[in-house]
C-alpha cells in the first residue's frame, strides 16, 4: 500500500470537499435525526454532516452489510426460474466515521473473504471508501484502545483526519483513500512538521483520557480458549440476558445472518437479513434439535466468538472494537466489558 | 429515505426507534438513544418490527363475500355494504357490537366507540382483551380515585425493592425486565410472586410462590404484614380516619408466611419502592381485589404517588391501555368517564352530534355470544379471546362480520367485509404505553395496494351511518379526542409531548386515596394440580410476529413439533407419574378431559400444570373458557 505524506485542508474548505465527494459517490455522514439522535445516513449536502459527535449509536456497517440484504432475485423465465445475483457496487463514501467503525468493517471484510468469498459483500465493500475522523476525546463508554481499534489508526483506513482546531491534518492510507484527496489536491496542502508533531500530542493525550470501561481481553481469552469458565457461571449471564440481540445488531463485528425469500410484485428476492446467535431459534436445525437450546450455550457461544484464542488466530483480531455500544443498547446488563470482567474474575456481578 | 421515528407497536412499554426505508419498503430498526422510553434499548421484538409490514401477507384491497367467497370490490361498494349490513341487522332488533383492539391506535379505538356508541346507537364496544386490565384499573380506583397507575418503567431502575406479581415479564414485557435487571444490578431487592418460574422470578431476592389464579391470597398477606410492621404513612392514616380502623380489621383472619412479613418489611421502609403487576390469568373480580389490596399497601406506606416509587399495571398487549382510556370498556364513556355522568354525556353529545348511549355494554366474550353483526378493529378474536374455538363459532354465526386488518389473519375466513388498513408502518396516530404516556405513531411507507389508514375507513363508516364527519388526518381524531376526555385526561392528549408522563395533576386529583376494608380472601380450596394458561397469551398468532420471519421462528417451530398442543408440568409430577419428555398425560376437571403431551418445564411447582395460550383450544375440554382450573393428572 501507498500511504503518501500527510496534508492538511481548512475547515472552511472541508464543505467544497464533501461537495465534490457527493458529485462522484453516494455519501454517507453522521447527521441529525428527530428524537435528538445522530445516525449515519446518505446526505446531499455537506452541511448535514454532524461534525464532532458522539459516535452514533447504530453503527455504519448497515454501508456494507443492510438489514435488509438482496442477494438474488428469482423469477419465472421461460424455461423456468431465473435466478440472478444482485450486486450493489454504487461508489460509496464513509465520511466522518470514527476509528472503532472503520475498524469494524476492516473485520467484517476479512471475515467475508475468509474461506468462502462472500462476493455480494465484498464488491459492495470494494465500492466503499471511508473518511475517518480521529477521537481526539474517547467515547464515555468506549475501550477501543484495549482493541487495537483506536482512538488513532495506524493501518486499516482509507483517510483519516484529526481535528486540529482550524484545519484538519489528512492522512491517506489506501489507494482508494487517493482517489479521494488526489482529484481535489488543490483543497489541502502539505502538513508542516509541526502539525505532524501535533497529532501524535493529540494520540497520546487521547490514550490517557480513556474513562471506567475497560476490557481486559487477554486473561478471559485464556479462559474461554481452554474451557474454564463453568457453566454456572454462564448460566448465571444468562439469567440477566433478555435475548433481545441488541448486543449482535449494534455491534461493528457481528454478521450473524438468516436467509428469506421476499415476495414482490411477481418474483421473490433472496435477502440476507441480521440475526443474533441469541436468539434460541438461530441454530434449531431442521429436525427440531437445537444444540443451543440451553441459554447459557447461546451466551458461552457469543463470547467464545468474540474473545477465544481460536478465533484470533483466524481473524486476527478480538471479534470486538471497543466501541462501547453493546453497553448502552444491552436490554440486560450482558454487555461485553461486563461479561470480559465476569470470565477473567469467575464471578458475576451482573 | 430519512429514516421514521415511530413507536413499537407490539407490547405496552412504548419504545421509540425509526424505521428505516429503502425504495418503499421497512428494511430495518434503528434504535433511538434520545427516545425517553427505550433510550436506545430494543427487545427482539422491536427490532424486528420492520419485518411484517414488508414480508407478511397484506390485505392490499377490499373484499366481500359472495356465494361464500371472498371478491375483490370497490372502496365503495365494501363502506356501503358494510353499512348497510349493520344497519339492516340492528333494525332486524338483533345485537350488533364493535371490538377495538390493543393493536389499534388510539384515534381508531376512539373512532370505533364513536361508531358503537354514537352511529350504530349500541353500548356494546370493547376490546378482546379489556378484560384483563380493566378489572385492575377497577381496583385502583376503588382505592385511589382513578383508573390508572403511577410513575414510569425508568422509575423501577433507581427502586430499592421492587415488588413484582410476575406472569412472565421477560417475555412480555422486556423493558420492564430490563429495568429490573439493572435495578437489581444497583442492589435492588426484588421480590416476586407467582406460581411459574420464570427469569424474574430466578433473579429474586424473594419469591413468593402463589397458586395460580389466587395471587390475591399474597397480596392480602403483604397489605396485613405492612399494617402490622408499623412504618404506616401519617397522613393516610389520620385521614382514613374510622375506615383504617375496618381496614385493619377485615385483615384479621390474613395468613402472613414469614416471607410475606419480610417483604410487605422490605416495601414499606423503602425510600424508593415499586409495584409491578403483570398480566394475570385470574377472574375479574379477583383482579380487581387484587389491585385494591396493592394500592391500600402502596397508600398506607405512602408510596402510592411519591416520585421514584412507580406503581405499574402491565397492559397484555401494546394500546390497551389506550383502548380503554378512550372507552372501548363496557362501563365507562371515553376517559373512564361513568356512563351517568350527564356532564360527559352531553359533551359527547356535542362533539359527536348525538348523544351517546349510555347503557352498560357487554365484555367481549358475551358480546360475540349474543352479537349477530360486529365491527372488528384490527383484531382476531379467535387467536386473543380466551376461548378461541368459542369465538370462531360465535362469528361464523353472525349474519355481518365487518373486519378492518392489514393483515390477513384466520379472522378472515369469518368476515363477510373485508376492509384493508395501513400496518403501523404506515399508519398516522397515537398509542398509550402502560406509563399512559401518549406516543406517536409514524407513517414510514405508504400503505399497500388499497389499503387506507384505519382511522380514515373508520371516519368513512361514521360518514355513512351518522352526522357528516370529516377528518383531515389523525392529528384532528386526537384533538376530538382531547375535547370527548373530560378535561384532566384529555390534556394528555391535546398536544403530544413524549417525553412527558401523566401529570400529577391527573394522578391525584388532589385526592386522598381511600382506605377501607377490604373484600375477604377466600381459602384457596386444596387440588392434586391446578392448570393454568401460560399467561402471556400468544405472541405467535400475532400478525406481527407470525409474518416476521425472525420472530416467528419459536412458535412455529412448536407448533409443527406439538401441532395438537402440549401441557409444562414440573420434574417432580413426571417421575410422579412416570412420564417422560412428550408423553401424553390425560388431565380430567370437573369440565371433562383430555389428553395432551408432557414437557418439562424447570422449577415449576409439582401441583402445577400449564397450558399454553396458543394451545387452549386442544385443552378446552378440561379448562373450559377458563384460564384456570383444578385437574387430576395421571399417565394416559
Amino acid at each position: 500500500m501507498q500511504v503518501s505524506s500527510a496534508r492538511t485542508i481548512g475547515k472552511e474548505r472541508t464543505g467544497e470537499w464533501i461537495g465534490r465527494l457527493i458529485e462522484n459517490a453516494e455519501v454517507v455522514a453522521p447527521t441529525a435525526a428527530q428524537a435528538g439522535d445522530v445516525i449515519f445516513r446518505k446526505i446531499s449536502s455537506p452541511v448535514e454532516v454532524q461534525w464532532g459527535s458522539d459516535n452514533p449509536l447504530f453503527p455504519p456497517k448497515q454501508v456494507v452489510l443492510p438489514q435488509t440484504d438482496p442477494l438474488v432475485t428469482i423469477s419465472r423465465g421461460a424455461d423456468g426460474l431465473v435466478v440472478e445475483p444482485v450486486y450493489d457496487e454504487r461508489p460509496r463514501v464513509l465520511f466522518g466515521v470514527h476509528s472503532c467503525d472503520v475498524k469494524g468493517i476492516d473485520f467484517l471484510t476479512r471475515m467475508h473473504a475468509y474461506d468462502l468469498a462472500d462476493t455480494a459483500y465484498l464488491r459492495r465493500a470494494a465500492a466503499l471508501t471511508s473518511v475517518s475522523v480521529a477521537c481526539i476525546t474517547p467515547c464515555p463508554l468506549g475501550f477501543c484502545i484495549c482493541c487495537d481499534a483506536g482512538p488513532f489508526l495506524a493501518e486499516s483506513f482509507d483517510v483519516q483526519l484529526t481535528d486540529l482546531g482550524d484545519r484538519f491534518l489528512a492522512e491517506v492510507g489506501s489507494e482508494k483513500g487517493g482517489r479521494l484527496v488526489e482529484p481535489s489536491a488543490d483543497l489541502f496542502r502539505t502538513a508542516e512538521a509541526g502539525e505532524v508533531a501535533r497529532r501524535h500530542e493529540l494520540e497520546e493525550a487521547a490514550k490517557r483520557a480513556f474513562g471506567p470501561e475497560t476490557c481486559h481481553f487477554a486473561s478471559a481469552m485464556r479462559r474461554v480458549s481452554v474451557g474454564r469458565v463453568s457453566a454456572e457461571l454462564w448460566d448465571e449471564i444468562a439469567g440477566t440476558c433478555l435475548e433481545c440481540g441488541a448486543c449482535n445488531f449494534v455491534c461493528p463485528t457481528c454478521y450473524c445472518f438468516s436467509v428469506k425469500d421476499q415476495g414482490r410484485d411477481g418474483h421473490w428476492v433472496r435477502c440476507r437479513t441480521w440475526d443474533s446467535c441469541q436468539f434460541r431459534a438461530f441454530t434449531r436445525e431442521a429436525s427440531g434439535h437445537n444444540p443451543r437450546e440451553a441459554h447459557r450455550e447461546r451466551v458461552k457461544r457469543r463470547f467464545f466468538h468474540k474473545v477465544s484464542a481460536q478465533y484470533f488466530r483466524r481473524d486476527g483480531a478480538v471479534g470486538c472494537v471497543g466501541c462501547g455500544r453493546c453497553v448502552k443498547v444491552c436490554l440486560g446488563t450482558t454487555d461485553m466489558p461486563a461479561v470480559v470482567a465476569a470470565i477473567r474474575k469467575g464471578a458475576w456481578h451482573g | 429515505m430519512d429514516p421514521v421515528l415511530t413507536t413499537c407497536p407490539f407490547c405496552p412499554c412504548g419504545c421509540g426507534f425509526y424505521l428505516h426505508v429503502q425504495d418503499g419498503r421497512t428494511e430495518g430498526v434503528i434504535p433511538s438513544e434520545g427516545d425517553p422510553v427505550s433510550r436506545g434499548r430494543l427487545c427482539a421484538r422491536g427490532w424486528g418490527s420492520h419485518e411484517a409490514p414488508a414480508w407478511g401477507e397484506r390485505l392490499t384491497e377490499p373484499l366481500m363475500r359472495h356465494e361464500g367467497r371472498m371478491r375483490p370490490v370497490s372502496w365503495e361498494t365494501a363502506l356501503e355494504a358494510a353499512a348497510d349490513s349493520l344497519v339492516a341487522t340492528r333494525r332486524a332488533g338483533r345485537t350488533i357490537g364493535v371490538l377495538g383492539s390493543a393493536r389499534a391506535t388510539n384515534e381508531e379505538n376512539y373512532l370505533a366507540v364513536r361508531l358503537a356508541r354514537g352511529a350504530l346507537q349500541t353500548p356494546h364496544v370493547v376490546s378482546c382483551l379489556t378484560a384483563t386490565y380493566q378489572p385492575l384499573l377497577d381496583g385502583l380506583h376503588d382505592v385511589t380515585g382513578r383508573h390508572a397507575g403511577s410513575g414510569t418503567v425508568a422509575d423501577l431502575e433507581h427502586c430499592e425493592v421492587i415488588i413484582l406479581v410476575e406472569g412472565d415479564v421477560a417475555v412480555t414485557h422486556p423493558q420492564v425486565a430490563g429495568a429490573i435487571v439493572r435495578a437489581r444490578k444497583a442492589g435492588c431487592r426484588l421480590v416476586t410472586i407467582g406460581a411459574v418460574a420464570s427469569q424474574m422470578t430466578s433473579l429474586a431476592a424473594l419469591s413468593i410462590a402463589s397458586t395460580p389464579g389466587r395471587e390475591r391470597a399474597v397480596t392480602f398477606a403483604l397489605v396485613a404484614a405492612a399494617l402490622a410492621g408499623g412504618r404506616l404513612d401519617t397522613a393516610t392514616i389520620v385521614a382514613a380516619g374510622a375506615s383504617f380502623d375496618a381496614l385493619r380489621r377485615s385483615l384479621a383472619e390474613a395468613e402472613v408466611s414469614e416471607a410475606v412479613a419480610r417483604a410487605a418489611g422490605w416495601y414499606a421502609q423503602a425510600q424508593r419502592a415499586a409495584i409491578v403487576v403483570a398480566p394475570l390469568v385470574a377472574d375479574a373480580a379477583e383482579l380487581r381485589r387484587l389491585a385494591g389490596d396493592l394500592a391500600t399497601l402502596a397508600a398506607a406506606t405512602g408510596h402510592l404517588d411519591r416520585d421514584g416509587s412507580p406503581l405499574l399495571i402491565l397492559p397484555a398487549r401494546g394500546n390497551l391501555r389506550g383502548a380503554c382510556e378512550v372507552g372501548a370498556s363496557p362501563n365507562f364513556l371515553p376517559g373512564f368517564a361513568p356512563l351517568s355522568d350527564d356532564g360527559a354525556g352531553s359533551r359527547l353529545e356535542g362533539v359527536w352530534g348525538v348523544p351517546p348511549v349510555r347503557e352498560t355494554g357487554l365484555d367481549a366474550a358475551q358480546m360475540l355470544t349474543v352479537a349477530r353483526g360486529v365491527v372488528i378493529v384490527a383484531e382476531d378474536p379467535t387467536a386473543v379471546m380466551p376461548a378461541g374455538a368459542l369465538a370462531r363459532e360465535a362469528l361464523r354465526r353472525m349474519e355481518c362480520v365487518v373486519l378492518l386488518d392489514a393483515f390477513a389473519t384466520p379472522a378472515l375466513e369469518l368476515a363477510t367485509v373485508v376492509l384493508p388498513i395501513a400496518s403501523f408502518a404506515e399508519n398516522d396516530g397515537t398509542v398509550t404505553g402502560l406509563d399512559g404516556r401518549v406516543r406517536q405513531v409514524r407513517a414510514a411507507v405508504r400503505p399497500p395496494g388499497k389499503a387506507r389508514p384505519g382511522w380514515a375507513v373508520l371516519a368513512a363508516m361514521l360518514g355513512r351511518l351518522g352526522p357528516a364527519t370529516e377528518y383531515h388526518g389523525a392529528e384532528e381524531v386526537r384533538r376530538e379526542i382531547a375535547r370527548a376526555m373530560p378535561p384532566d385526561i384529555g390534556a394528555r392528549w391535546r398536544e403530544v409531548d413524549e417525553a412527558r408522563v401523566v401529570p400529577r395533576a391527573e394522578r391525584n386529583g388532589g385526592r386522598r386515596p381511600s382506605l377501607g376494608p377490604l373484600a375477604p380472601c377466600e381459602p384457596i380450596k386444596p387440588a392434586p394440580s391446578v392448570a393454568v394458561w401460560d399467561g402471556v397469551l400468544d405472541w405467535g398468532s400475532d400478525p406481527l410476529v407470525r409474518y416476521s420471519p425472525t420472530l416467528c421462528r419459536d412458535s412455529a417451530a412448536q407448533r409443527k413439533l406439538f401441532p395438537g398442543g402440549f401441557v409444562e408440568l414440573s420434574k417432580e409430577a413426571m417421575d410422579r407419574l412416570g412420564v417422560r419428555q412428550g408423553w401424553p398425560v390425560r388431565l380430567k376437571s370437573a369440565g371433562g378431559e383430555a389428553v395432551a403431551p408432557a414437557v418439562m418445564r424447570a422449577d415449576l411447582a409439582a401441583g402445577v400444570v400449564v397450558v399454553p395460550f396458543a394451545f387452549r383450544d386442544a385443552l378446552a375440554p378440561v379448562m373450559g373458557g377458563h384460564g384456570v382450573t383444578s385437574v387430576a393428572v395421571e399417565r394416559a
